[in-house]
């Protein structure tokens, strides 16, 4: 019974999880950006949801897809205002640029939480369930919207699958991580590519966002943990690997949740926090990254 | 006999303004002398910041690791075990230097992101553990110490002032050495200073030491000047991002800049207070402007300025 | 080689000498008067669901006092600080308050670890400090075991221990006496507060007739509390005792969005405020709080016209910590009044002398030889908070049975007697 508990509790926030890593590996894979601002466009797009859903009475539904709207635009505007100054300052010397761009993405996820703090108070918001009640997962009484988020996020990461690898577009991007240089050479403009990815990045991070509202409750505080898990998970995985996040979330949804259970709750995050560091000093390409 | 002259100038300068800033307690209200006092100890955190990254190279993203293990190390030690002060502050930094020992000695081996990212990680866990043995370390709301170095703020002022002051000597002092010139030339080329003969993984090391040991113990002042340590004011990552801005701020690879750079933050922070919850989002929008615009700082830009002459 | 070269080098650190002299013109050098408007300090947690109503109450009480008139004339000027949930930033708004704004007493916070930080800093600088929200016994306790030291610092709430004990009486008459049941699970969150609010729940339950099955204190920043409620679960208590501050939302949603099917009673400070039902969209139904008033009931004459003159200045219900902030205003001004003077030491013996009628009760000093030294005191006809359940939107008195408005009643998803399904 215990352990059945634990499979459908740590499944759930496993995919949670996978869906806000998805889309920070993607970003480093394509561009060679690490995003530090990323909890921040996830609790934007929860506020934003909460917001519309219930204070301007948009309904959930509508509520939703504004957030999502929301992390979008906030995404392409990290982008456009940090990302890419950087990286084309000539004040900067090149060696310089991936630590400029780091520090300047931390400020900027600083901003956003100060920001989200003052217009929202950093208390944490929950975006009603989008269906309400509690259903029957193998002798586990499991809310069902807890089951709907876990299918949601397993939906949206097979639609991305579906675009990366069946889609021009795609196709595009896979190239542009490989090989950026080549991919000029044929004629791609790389800035176009970049804006692809950081809108698919933008919507996967808003998406993940606004279902973290609806199942546990987000708030500003929660932008540096969120930041902080997203690439502990990345890391875990492989820098770059989608697959590899992917498998990292699980490793660590199902390390938390066991933790949690078995051991004590307060000691929640702290075998995800080993493993990682043994992971750094053992093998620090990740279980699935390239060197 | 430029160079010469340039560095016994630049002494003079270092010595008027140490005797300028003894001399404000009798102008300044208490207030801003608090206000300096914590400037100054953040002068010393961003110096050792600079030491690391203007001189080895290496983008040390959680200085608040160093800082935080020498804060908690010497607030603990005194809660629990009533040691006197300086006892204290010499077990914070020791705790530090282990803790950076323990966090630099693999993780040089990395290179590109990882490094950085290594850093990163050490501050969640830090600040992880600090929440979990919040029994022992007061967990996310902080602890209190018993002792404090004055409760008078001239004192405090002066108690501040001459750490920097000595700080300095020895930082800077270190960075026009040959061990300095090593390091620089490691930070910029680490092949060639290779090739040269110099064996650059233990330089870096020792640099990362001297960086540990210095935060630690500065971690440690600020904790008996304030009588409280947490997670806010030593540890969190905005603190981290404040170091690394005031460094930036005040010119990289000048050591004396992130001096500068650190008063300008902590009363630029001061005088945004009316602004409320904002002040924050200010002073991180104007360190990002920094970033774009400016990058290489006040100190930095004059001195580059110069160079093109 | 030409000295145009070196001037730049030292133009800058002279330019820099030059700021700071200039900054000392700017910097003000007042002293604090013994006329002119009566500052009193408050350092709050203004994004914290309870801390805010602390600020508001305390601005509210200051302003009603300036439109009767002032204090013989001189105004009252409450100057306001927030300290964002950290005892390091207390610290400096402490300091700031003293050495700039030149206060004459600081209300402060409702964070036991903020308040336990504070507590050193008043006896250094001797100056008056009230906690209208903090509940720690350490707090009380310094002050009996240094009183000389620690005399400047009075507690303004309740102590945990009689926060417990009020639970605990609760529980006797109703979930006892009422539902009959006979045993229950205490979660607390891991803080300075619930350390004797849980020594003294384990102390009492069982008195009250309700067997203790489990005690989880978990980690205040928590987010997943799934495997905590499934732990409690597990046991099959009757009720879960609680004692939580710093988290709120989350816990209570998720216990409802999880039809956890035990009841949950105790203190939960976020419940304590109106706006709880909307930051929970409405999955608070049913929780049972201990807090200072509820709304609507009046324990003293002044209960009603408070709350009234609070929600229509700020749209929603002073937490419980609001009822007490305001009171302290009250009692600092009164107690000025008969000292006769802003001085730290005669302040602090006509504090000791106070015998206020105040929102939600009498407020009264215990004295050197009491344990709880400078604490509030509890009992019938002084202080003794009331206890609440949210239904239907709305906050109801459960308890004192006395004065009671509204009967007990839990959302269809909570099995009463789990024992009996055995």
């Amino acid at each position: 019974m215990l352990g059945l508990q634990i499979i459908v509790d740590g499944f759930a926030i496993s995919s949670l999880y996978a869906l806000g890593a998805v889309g920070f590996t993607l970003i480093f894979g394509v561009s060679g950006v690490l995003n530090l601002a990323h909890g921040g466009i996830m609790v934007v797009a929860a506020l934003v949801g909460w917001y519309c859903a219930g204070e301007l009475g948009f309904g959930t539904y509508l509520g939703t897809l504004a957030g999502v709207a929301a992390g979008l635009a906030l995404a392409l505007a990290t982008y456009g205002i940090v990302v890419r100054p950087i990286q084309r300052s000539r004040a900067i010397p090149s060696a310089e640029t991936e630590i400029f761009v780091l520090t300047g993405t931390l400020l900027w996820g600083i901003m956003i939480e100060q920001g989200m703090a003052y217009l929202f108070s950093d208390n944490p918001v929950t975006i009603r369930p989008l269906i309400g009640g509690v259903m029957n997962v193998f002798g586990v009484r499991t809310p069902r919207n807890e089951v709907m988020i876990a299918a949601l996020c397993w939906i949206v990461i097979g639609l991305l699958w579906l675009l990366v690898n069946r889609t021009r577009a795609g196709k595009v991007l896979l190239a542009a991580s490989i090989n950026p240089r080549g991919l000029t050479l044929l004629g791609f403009e790389l800035s176009r590519v970049y804006v692809l990815v950081w809108s698919i990045y933008g919507v996967l991070a808003g998406i993940a966002g606004v279902l973290l509202a609806s199942f546990l409750g987000v708030g500003s505080a929660n932008t540096g943990p969120l930041t902080a898990s997203a690439f502990s998970i990345v890391v875990l995985g492989g820098l770059g690997s989608v697959s590899g996040t992917l498998i990292a979330a699980y490793v660590v949804g199902y390390l938390e949740t066991l933790t949690a259970y078995l051991i004590a709750p307060t000691l929640r995050p702290i075998p995800a926090l080993i493993l990682l560091v043994l992971a750094i000093y053992i093998r620090p390409q990740g279980i699935l990254g390239r060197r | 006999m430029r160079s010469l002259s340039r560095s016994r100038l630049l002494w003079g300068a270092i010595l008027l303004c140490a005797a300028v800033a003894a001399l404000l307690p009798w102008w300044l209200s208490a207030y801003i002398l608090g206000i300096l006092t914590v400037a100054y100890y953040f002068g010393v955190f961003a110096m050792a910041w600079d030491l690391l990254f203007g001189f080895a190279g290496e983008v040390n993203f959680g200085p608040t690791f160093l800082i935080g293990l020498g804060a908690y190390g010497a607030a603990i030690l005194d809660a629990n075990f009533g040691q006197p002060i300086f006892v204290c502050v010499i077990a914070g930094a020791l705790v530090a230097l282990v803790g950076g020992l323990l966090l630099a000695l693999p993780a040089l081996r990395l290179r590109g992101p990882y490094f950085g990212l290594v850093t990163l990680v050490a501050v969640l866990l830090l600040q992880n553990f600090i929440v979990i043995f919040a029994h022992i370390t007061g967990g996310e709301i902080g602890m209190t110490v018993p002792d404090v170095l004055s409760a008078d703020a001239n004192a405090n002022y002066w108690y501040a002032l001459a750490f920097l002051f000595v700080c300095t000597i020895i930082l800077f002092g270190l960075s026009r050495s040959a061990v300095g010139l090593i390091l620089q030339a490691s930070g910029q080329d680490a092949i060639a200073a290779q090739a040269l003969g110099f064996n650059v993984t233990k330089h870096k090391v020792a640099a990362f030491c001297v960086s540990a040991v210095f935060s630690g113990m500065a971690g440690a002042m600020l904790v008996f000047y304030e009588g409280a340590a947490s997670v806010d004011t030593v540890i969190n990552l905005s603190i981290a991002v404040q170091v690394i801005i005031a460094a930036v701020l005040g010119g990289r690879r000048t050591i004396i800049g992130a001096v500068l750079g650190s008063i300008f933050l902590i009363l630029a922070n001061e005088f945004l207070r009316p602004l409320g919850q904002l002040n924050t989002f200010v002073v991180a929008a104007v360190a990002l402007a920094v970033i774009l615009f400016f990058p290489d700082g006040f100190l930095g830009y004059a001195l580059r300025g110069r160079q093109r002459e | 080689m030409r000295t145009a070269l070196q001037l730049p080098q030292l133009a800058r650190p002279t330019i820099a000498a030059m700021a700071f002299a200039a900054l000392a013109m700017l910097a003000p050098s007042a002293r604090a008067a013994d006329s002119g408007p009566i500052k009193i300090g408050i350092i709050g947690e203004q994004s914290a669901i309870a801390g805010a109503s602390l600020t508001k109450a305390a601005q509210l009480a200051g302003d009603e006092i300036n439109a009767a008139g002032g204090l013989d004339g001189r105004k009252v000027e409450i100057i306001t600080y927030d300290d964002h949930s950290s005892a390091a930033e207390a610290v400096r708004a402490f300091q700031r308050a003293v050495h700039q704004d030149h206060v004459v007493a600081v209300i402060g916070s409702y964070i036991s670890e903020v308040a336990l930080a504070l507590e050193p800093w008043s006896a250094r600088l001797h100056m008056p400090f009230i906690t209208p929200g903090a509940a720690s016994t350490d707090i009380s306790k310094h002050v009996h075991d240094e009183y000389e030291k620690y005399k400047y610092t009075f507690h303004g709430w309740l102590t945990s221990a009689f926060i417990a004990q009020s639970i605990c009486d609760f529980e006797h008459d109703v979930m006892v006496g009422k539902f009959h049941m006979k045993t229950t699970v205490i979660m607390s969150e891991d803080a300075a507060w619930t350390t004797p609010l849980d020594a003294r729940y384990l102390e009492c339950l069982p008195k009250a007739g309700l067997q203790v099955l489990d005690h989880i204190r978990f980690n205040p920043d928590t987010t997943d509390f799934t495997p905590i409620f499934n732990q409690i679960e597990a046991k099959h208590p009757d009720v879960i005792t609680t004692g939580i501050s710093h988290v709120g939302v989350q816990p209570t949603v998720q216990w409802h969005d999880q039809q956890v099917p035990i009841a949950m009673v105790g203190q939960s400070s976020q419940a304590t405020t109106s706006s709880f039902w909307k930051d929970t969209n409405g999955a608070t139904e049913g929780v049972v709080t201990a807090t200072g008033a509820a709304p609507g009931v009046a324990i003293t004459p002044k209960t009603l016209p408070f709350t009234e003159a609070y929600v229509k200045r700020f749209g929603v219900s002073p937490a419980y910590c609001g009822y007490s902030s305001y009171d302290d205003v009250y009692v600092i001004v009164d107690a000025i009044k008969r000292a006769g003077s802003t001085d730290p030491d005669k302040l602090v013996a006509a504090m000791e002398q106070t015998n206020y009628v105040g929102t939600i009760g009498t407020v009264k000093f215990y004295g050197r030889n009491d344990l709880y030294t400078h604490a509030i005191e509890y009992g019938p006809g002084l202080i003794t908070g009331v206890v609440i359940q949210w239904q239907d939107g709305k906050q109801r008195q459960i308890w004192p049975e006395n004065a009671a408005d509204a009967t007990v009643k839990f959302p269809a998803f909570v099995k009463l007697r789990q024992a009996s399904a055995k």
